[in-house]
């Protein structure tokens, strides 16, 4: 086809060179577009085992929550009959539910403040340069690392009725009387004192990493980028204001929203400690739907109560999405 | 003379404040391990009193509540459980992440870095929300009551982090070795294997190590799926089993609370930078 507008030269031969030109752009075309779609099959070949895995595994188990919370499923009766939203109205109607409910924001919201609090001024104090920052570091980040239902048996003899050591020091230090003294605290025994229990092993879980995840955005900041402002003539607090906090934001940001996914959805702590209890003081969403969903059985019933969760976290988790997006770009 | 000296008498006082600073965050971070430890070794009338002061000992120590849990209980088997479910973990994860990650990080697949967006944020579909519905799963495959169910549920949590960590790593990569790879007549996977894999052992190391703490951290797949005494993986087994009825054995808890925590924590804190810039999304930059 190009051939005829390329044949109005002057000669066969120009034609002729004119002509395998062409064929030769073509057949190089045709082997560039095969070489694309050998390569992006092998992509799709390469990608498909991970994504095969996640979709059966994590995809598919989402929707099935889905119908399961629609169904009257239990572990001893393989026959599950639907039965609409009863399940959501079951757990909307109960007592406990909105106990739960109240327990895990309380949980959430009390933790990140202190976890902010002490993971601010830890991640300020490692940033100082001095002798040992390294071995420090490696030590106050021991609660992140321990694996959770190890530490909190720690913290569980920690707060033991009789020989709590924490009531030892509080009572050597005439915080309180001596055991069997009224004002002797009983961690896990009285409604108040076991939330907070609870609260401050996920604080002492995750300070740590509220402090690197700040220190990794600290250090992210070029100090090109702060010379630069300081040259043009800006204050400290100007820099801090303009330059650092936007910098690391988005990495503060995520290391929040990670946060608290997690200890939203945590069921450990409370589990090992209290097991929500005394009297549902530290009954939380995740231990809701452990005991209704498995040692109830009532499949269908712990399956919507879990899905409760999913409206609190998906903001989060678009949020999360974003910023990733922004950080990749 | 006087300048270096007034020079370090104020680094040592500006270090003298730092120590001073940071010594509660200290204790705080490591108190709850020391009692660990101090409670492991001590013999048990001298764990049950009040009267004395309990950070020290005041019996001989003792290795009698470790070599309980050898001799008495399944400890030695949930150790061996954890130990073989992460080998399984662990080639599951390379397998699927490896190839993935390579993938979403160098063949320009159409919108790879959505693709590999999607695949990390299932990371964060808490397990609260899937132990259910993975329970049913389980079952039907006749996993239940052994910690096979764990080998097949541990990479719903390791792959999508792996493969997030490897992308980031397969990008520094230089793409000339692999084009010259391509150019001596490699195909796409001659140069995978032989350029690509071999200069990424650190990469792949890394990720083995994360399929092995993250599986770790996980308590409810293991307390929901694995109700055998001998099938437990060690995180599971230790808060599960070792406590009967009312009665704690706070020193032989202690013990195996320490033997498991110690050697993870300290794997893991040389790879917390690793995770951290996993996370944040700067993996490898």
């Amino acid at each position: 086809m190009t051939l005829s507008s390329s044949s109005g030269g002057p000669d066969a031969a120009g034609a002729r060179a004119a002509a395998i030109s062409v064929a030769s752009r073509a057949r190089a075309s045709g082997w560039f577009r095969s070489q694309t779609a050998r390569r992006l099959s092998f992509g799709y070949l390469l990608l498909a085992p991970a994504v095969l895995y996640v979709l059966l595994l994590v995809g598919a188990p989402f929707v099935f929550s889905l119908y399961l919370s629609l169904s009257d499923a239990n572990v001893g009766d393989p026959v599950a009959t639907f039965v609409g939203l009863g399940n959501f109205r079951a757990a909307l109607e109960s007592d406990v539910f909105y106990i739960a409910l109240q327990n895990s924001i309380v949980f959430t919201v009390v933790g990140a403040i202190f976890k902010g609090l002490l993971g601010t001024t830890l991640a300020f104090l490692l940033l100082q340069p001095f002798w040992g920052r390294k071995f420090v570091r490696g030590l106050v980040v021991i609660p992140f690392t321990l694996p959770i239902s190890i530490s909190v048996l720690s913290w569980k003899w920690m707060y033991d009725s009789q020989f709590s050591v924490i009531n030892w020091f509080l009572s050597r230090i005439g915080l309180v009387g001596s055991y069997g003294s009224p004002d002797w605290p009983v961690w896990l025994g009285q409604p108040h004192l076991a939330l907070a229990a609870c609260i401050i092993v996920n604080v002492w879980r995750t300070f740590p990493f509220s402090a690197i995840v700040l220190l990794a955005g600290f250090t992210s900041v070029p100090p090109e980028i702060l010379d630069a402002a300081r040259v043009d003539g800006t204050s400290f607090m100007q820099r801090f204001r303009f330059v650092v906090v936007p910098m690391i934001a988005p990495i503060l940001l995520i290391g929040f929203l990670f946060d608290t996914v997690f200890t939203l959805s945590d069921l450990s702590i409370v589990y090992l400690l209290t097991q929500g209890g005394p009297a549902n003081a530290t009954k939380i969403l995740p231990v809701l739907a452990y005991q209704v969903g498995i040692q109830a059985g009532a499949l269908g019933r712990g399956a919507a109560i879990s899905l409760f969760l999913f409206p609190l976290l998906m903001p989060l988790m678009i949020l999360l999405l974003r910023n990733l997006r922004r950080r990749e770009y | 003379m006087a300048g270096p000296r007034t020079h370090r008498q104020k680094e040592i006082r500006r270090h003298l404040w730092i120590y001073g600073l940071i010594t509660p965050y200290i204790i705080i971070a490591v108190f709850p391990i020391y009692w660990m430890a101090i409670t492991a070794f001590k013999q048990d009338p001298d764990l049950y009193r009040m009267d004395v002061f309990p950070l020290w000992f005041h019996l001989a120590p003792t290795w009698k509540h470790f070599s309980y849990l050898f001799t008495d209980t399944n400890y030695g088997a949930w150790i061996i459980n954890t130990m073989v479910i992460a080998a399984w973990v662990a080639v599951i994860t390379l397998l699927a992440a490896v190839p993935a990650g390579y993938a979403l990080a160098r063949l320009r697949i159409p919108g790879a870095e959505n693709l590999g967006i999607a695949i990390f944020m299932t990371y964060l579909v808490p397990a609260i929300i899937l132990f259910l519905p993975l329970a049913r799963v389980v079952s039907m495959l006749g996993l239940q009551d052994s910690w096979w169910a764990l080998v097949l549920v541990y990479p719903t949590i390791t792959i999508p982090f792996c493969t997030w960590l490897l992308m980031g790593f397969f990008k520094t990569v230089p793409v000339e070795m692999e084009e010259a790879a391509r150019v001596d007549g490699c195909g796409y996977l001659g140069a995978l294997v032989r350029v690509v894999l071999p200069v990424s052992i650190p990469g792949i190391l890394t990720a083995v190590i994360f399929a092995f703490t993250l599986s770790m951290q996980d308590f409810l797949y293991g307390l929901a799926f694995v109700a055998p005494g001998d099938q437990k993986p060690v995180t599971v087994g230790v808060p599960t089993e070792l406590i009967r009825g009312d009665v704690f054995f706070w020193g032989s808890l202690m013990a195996a609370a320490l033997m498991v925590g110690l050697p993870v924590a300290i794997l893991y804190n040389f790879f917390l930078d690793r995770f951290i810039q996993g996370i944040t999304g700067g993996a490898g930059k």
